[in-house]
């Protein structure tokens, strides 16, 4: 996989003000925040849109990205044991992605700020 | 060259490799959100308001609110395939699989409009509606889902699904087919017929079977369910044949190809179904799943080939025959992904990434795709396949290692996690789509 050569750091502000997100994390500049930002949409079919959802799923927003990156990890490499599901997915990204993951979850605020009292007027 | 390009006045394809991309690039993405605003950051019309559109309208939004994004879509509330098995079961009301376009409309800005897209103009960039206009797309997104492909199988035409429903798109098939099965003497027998592959949602007939059932298990003990299959192997197969033997013993019969499960001709006055071989079974309700192909709407815009499905470039989703159109869901090849709601969805944030890149001028990131498919063999027993999928040597591949199926023989703990972990996936997966939770 060839990451070298993607776009690094100077995108993050723009998207991560577009989803609403207050603090950027930098900690892994070998991945555009486009890129990041793909990868961890495949996260909210099971934790919710920005891993907010409150329910049987853990919630992964604002959880400490040292947190979420061990228990990636945990997943990947670690004997299969308080999970159903995670190992094997985890298994489908490298190290260096996972950590990514974590810190974009990491930086999201889990209350949803902009839910619905704040809804934007339809464009025409 | 596209149409938007024309309109907004600067060819900024053309700006940008004069400038040297590379250094613009950064610049391109950090500002364009707000320093172009209207339609100079590009039109992308939508079509079809499932798993695939829904989430496409909402992440072309959440890549970039300039972008003006159009969703057509005829039904006003969207009832979802996934969980339509639990009220064929008696274990969920319809209301608690349907779903609006509020958030969408009221959040993300996207302009909603309840019509049938009847056709499209790939040259002059326009889709024809039911209403009669025309809309204009810089970028197309068809997530049609699947049509039924009518006397396929002898005998099972639009009249016929009236007596014999497929129930495969849910709605008012779910209801006629759970009306059908309510009103079944005890003693009677349910029997499916299942479709060779590819098909929407490969573990949903099994599914299904399963939840009939516990249903009959519970009000019709008498009563059992037979499957004729046209294919030797399903997905999950070990899973549920387990999970049959444990909670219903033999009330599930499963007849495959080999075994003359093959069914060709379907009377649906007479309830009955003839195989390969001219065994004819006679049932007390009958459910025709019958062969499938991508959405009308996908022939019209020509993207489908000789197969009925939607042949699309690995990397974006776009066509592989008709520039500017992106098609996502049921109706693409995109095996080995299945046709699920859930790779619909992820399928729906790579095309979304794509178009904002693209109408940016900038090449699209690179394309990750997760499914995540939980299967109820009962109300507490639930089981699952996971797989995680990138583009190899150009085409779509699962990462080895990664993904696979519930093991066998696991727990009756691990079943009840799993059947926990169904509700939770299907909440999340409603709310990243559409925004609401049943």
């Amino acid at each position: 996989m060839k990451r070298s050569l993607r776009m690094a750091v100077a995108p993050v502000m723009g998207a991560l003000l577009l989803t609403g997100v207050a603090a950027p994390s930098l900690a892994e500049p070998t991945f555009s925040s486009e890129q990041v930002a793909l990868m961890a949409s495949g996260c909210a079919n099971c934790h919710g849109t920005d891993g907010r959802l409150v329910g049987s799923v853990p919630t992964i927003a604002g959880r400490p990205a040292a947190v979420l990156e061990t228990r990636l990890l945990a997943f990947k490499h670690g004997e299969p044991g308080d999970t159903t599901i995670m190992d094997r997915i985890a298994k489908g990204f490298t190290d260096e992605e996972l950590a990514a993951l974590a810190g974009h979850f990491a930086a999201i605020d889990p209350v949803d700020k902009d839910d619905s009292n704040n809804a934007q007027e339809p464009q025409e | 060259m596209t149409k938007h390009l024309q309109r907004s006045g600067i060819n900024r394809r053309q700006l940008i490799k004069g400038l040297g991309a590379a250094s613009l690039l950064p610049l391109v993405g950090g500002v364009t959100p707000f320093a172009i605003g209207g339609e100079n950051a590009g039109k992308v019309v939508v079509v079809g308001g499932g798993f695939g559109g829904a989430t496409a309208a909402k992440y072309l939004k959440r890549a970039n609110p300039a972008i003006e994004v159009i969703l057509v879509e005829p039904a006003e509330t969207f009832y979802t395939c996934p969980f339509s098995n639990l009220h064929l079961g008696g274990l969920r009301s319809m209301d608690a699989i349907a779903h609006g376009y509020d958030e969408l409309k009221d959040r993300y800005g996207v302009r909603v409009i309840h019509a049938t897209a009847e056709d499209v103009d790939a040259t002059a960039h326009t889709v024809r509606l039911s209403t009669g206009s025309d809309l204009e797309y810089d970028r197309l997104v068809l997530s049609p889902g699947i049509d039924i492909r009518w006397n396929a199988l002898e005998g099972y035409d639009e009249a016929a699904a009236e007596k014999a429903p497929h129930a495969w798109k849910a709605g008012s098939q779910t209801e006629i087919l759970r009306a059908q099965l309510k009103a079944m003497d005890d003693g009677g027998t349910f029997v499916m017929v299942a479709p060779d592959n590819p098909f929407r949602c490969p573990p949903g007939p099994y599914e299904r079977a399963s939840l009939v059932a516990n249903y009959l298990s519970q009000y019709k003990p008498k009563s059992k369910v037979l499957i004729l299959d046209a294919k030797d192997n399903f997905s999950k197969q070990g899973l549920f044949m387990e999970g049959w033997e444990r909670l219903y013993g033999d009330r599930i019969e499963w007849v495959g190809l080999s075994n003359d499960g093959r069914v060709t001709r379907v009377d649906a006055e007479r309830l009955e179904v003839e195989t390969e071989f001219g065994t004819v079974h006679r049932a007390d309700v009958l459910n025709v799943i019958p062969p499938q192909k991508a959405g009308w709407i996908a022939e019209r815009a020509g993207v489908t080939d000789d197969s009925g499905w939607v042949p699309v470039k690995p990397e974006t989703f776009e066509s592989q025959q008709v520039e500017d159109i992106y098609v996502i869901g049921d109706a693409t090849v995109a095996a080995p992904m299945p046709k699920s709601g859930f790779c619909a969805n992820a399928q729906a944030k790579v095309v979304a990434a794509a178009i904002a890149a693209s109408l940016e001028s900038r090449p699209a990131p690179e394309a990750y795709w997760t499914n995540t498919c939980y299967s109820l063999v009962g109300p507490e027993y639930g089981i699952s396949v996971a797989g995680v999928y990138r583009v190899q040597d150009g085409v779509i591949a699962e990462v080895e290692g990664s993904g696979g199926v519930s093991p066998m023989d696991a727990p009756d703990a691990t079943r009840a996690l799993e059947a926990e972990y169904a509700v939770g996936w299907y909440n999340a997966i409603c709310q990243d789509t559409w925004g609401t939770q049943a």
